[in-house]
């Protein structure tokens, strides 16, 4: 398929499902520019989290493809994914878990060692609170801490694209601020790419550049800030 | 969505058929293994039943006349060498003590080297790590070492290599490969997809996915697999000294030749008694790799019991 710039992610013509004939989500077209943050929401089981492994290239697309920054396949380090069930290592240390993030965005893959690494996970640590918990294994923390860790892993890789499944769950108000804050400022800052599944429709349009729902077998833009301001 | 729905409830709608399928299938699985077994047994045994039943009395016969009382002299030190050691430790000169020691040693070599060769293996043929190509020759390979048995091996290496603990080394640690590599790439497979799909999507290397990720996540199984190798191979290590690669099963073999069988059932009850203290020390190992640690441990005895019915303990 024709690649996009280097700068943006591209669905093209996009169908995502686990059988070809019955895909999920079919024939979505999308452009994602540098700095946006962009919401998906929809009903329980209709394929949100099916497009985001799409987008992270664990899944292959039904019909048509992505360009993640101008490639189809994945580079090393450029996407930060957190998956719904936050995919941490149970039986390790929160300092690990981070490291393991910190390695994937600072060294290549023949000689994953970097002196970076150190302090860059420990200060993600940091910025979600969990500097007490650093050689706590993630099995003995809370929901929430582990939401955390699993959002540090991803501040301390500093991806370019960072796909996110409802990673604010099960925190509370006060914790879920900052966290999501501090995502928020990453994004902003580095100028990268979010695309997160939120249920929480207001919620996701104060986060939000643009807000799609997920209907029937359509992916629907129902909110562009860009628009808005133009108008 | 809602036609799958549909589709799912008119399959689950219940018939008088499927009524009673469910609520007779296993008394039925039953009933037909059991038939099926006896006509089994007819036919290997010729329809000689009057033999099962004089059996039990031969048995009786020949444990009143050879067997009772074992002959503990085993546990005494041998004529040859000279046994230097203090009068209290003198039955660490004994040929059961050295056996049994002997078998210990080859169980734990070849549970520790089978750990370090099977895991690399086990990786490749993890099917949510390698793809097919890879992961089916892994298994192959895998398989091959556990086809024989380990006896087998044994009688090999001690053509090859020569009589003597070295070849029970090896021959256990060929089959340690293969069956612990079997009991890895399933713990292997067990890990969650979430972790490896956030592995993935970062880009983690092979090395880093291996090391970083699979071995953290499986550590727990991992080890005690190993523990529960040490244990198999040791109750296997009694006999592979009876083709001479070393250990305990040699000295049950020299009595077996010479017809004493009174010390032979004194190294089998030697060998019990080890068998349950490292059935015991595995457990509790075991239980140190547990994700709940809160766990209560169980009384020593229940060693004997198999293992649902302890668990059975646990709910209630
Ligand atoms: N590995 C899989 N293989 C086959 N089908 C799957 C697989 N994972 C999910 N599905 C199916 O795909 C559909 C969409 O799943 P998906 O996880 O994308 O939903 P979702 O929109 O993220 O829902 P939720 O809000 O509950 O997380 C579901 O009907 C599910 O049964
Ligand atoms: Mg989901």
């Amino acid at each position: 398929m024709y690649l996009a710039e280097h700068d943006v992610v591209v669905g093209q013509d996009l169908s995502v499902g686990y059988e070809k004939h019955n895909p999920l989500i079919t024939n979505i077209n999308f452009e994602f520019k540098e700095g946006q943050i962009i919401a998906i929401n929809g009903a329980s089981g209709i394929g949100k989290t099916t497009l985001l492994r799409t987008l992270a290239g664990l899944l292959n697309p039904v019909k048509g493809g992505v360009s993640v920054f101008g490639s189809s396949t994945i580079r090393r380090g450029e996407v930060g994914y957190i998956p719904q069930r936050l995919g941490l290592i149970r039986h390790a240390s929160v300092y690990h878990n981070v490291m393991l993030g910190a390695k994937a965005g600072h060294t290549s893959a023949w000689f994953p060692f970097s002196s970076i690494c150190k302090p860059v996970s420990l200060q993600a640590i940091e910025s979600v609170g969990l500097t007490h918990k650093l050689r706590t294994p993630i099995r003995k923390l809370s929901g929430g801490q582990q939401r955390r860790v699993a959002v540090a892993r991803t501040l301390a890789q500093k991806p370019r694209l960072i796909l996110a499944d409802e990673f604010l769950a099960e925190l509370d108000e006060e914790t879920l601020i900052m966290v999501m804050k501090k995502v928020l400022d990453y994004v902003k800052q580095n100028n990268a790419i979010m695309v997160l599944v939120e249920h929480d429709l207001n919620r996701a349009r104060q986060m939000a550049d643009r807000l799609f729902t997920a209907e029937g077998n359509k992916l629907v833009e129902i909110f562009n800030e860009e628009d808005e301001v133009h108008e | 969505m809602n036609e799958h729905r549909e589709k799912y409830e008119l399959e689950e709608k219940p018939t008088p058929f499927l009524n009673a399928w469910y609520q007779w299938r296993w008394p039925a699985v039953f009933v037909t293994l059991a038939v099926l077994a006896v006509m089994v047994t007819h036919s290997t045994i010729e329809g000689n039943w009057q033999k099962l039943f004089e059996s039990p009395r031969n048995v009786q016969t020949f444990f009143r006349e050879s067997l009772w009382p074992p002959d503990w002299s085993v546990l005494e030190p041998q004529a040859y060498p000279v046994c230097e050691e203090p009068k209290l430790l003198e039955f660490t000169c004994s040929t059961a003590w050295i056996g049994v020691l002997e078998t210990l040693k080859i169980a734990f070599i070849a549970t520790v080297f089978g750990m370090f060769i099977s895991y690399p293996i086990a990786l490749l043929a993890a099917e949510n790590l390698s793809p097919a190509w890879i992961s089916y020759p892994a298994r192959t390979f895998l398989a091959a070492f556990r086809s024989l048995p380990s006896i087998l091996w044994a009688l090999l290496f001690v053509i090859m290599v020569g009589l003597g603990p070295m070849a029970g080394i090896m021959a256990m640690t060929i089959y340690t490969v293969g069956y612990l590599g079997k009991l890895q790439y399933e713990a292997i497979e067990g890990v969650a997809k979430p972790q490896l799909d956030a592995s993935r999507a970062m880009g983690h290397g092979w090395l880093e996915r291996s090391f970083g990720v699979i071995l953290p996540e499986s550590a727990n199984n991992l080890i005690s697999q190993a523990i529960f190798m040490f244990e198999y191979n040791f109750r296997h290590g009694t006999v592979i000294g009876i083709v001479g690669a070393g250990g305990i099963g040699y000295y049950i073999n020299l009595y077996l030749d010479f017809l004493q069988y009174d010390k032979v059932f004194a190294y089998v009850i030697v060998i019990f008694i080890v068998v349950l203290i490292l059935d015991f020390v595995s457990k509790v190992t075991r239980s140190l790799f547990k994700d709940d640690m809160t766990k209560k441990m169980h009384p020593f005895w229940t060693v004997l019991l198999p293992s649902s019915w302890v668990q059975r303990f646990d709910e209630e």
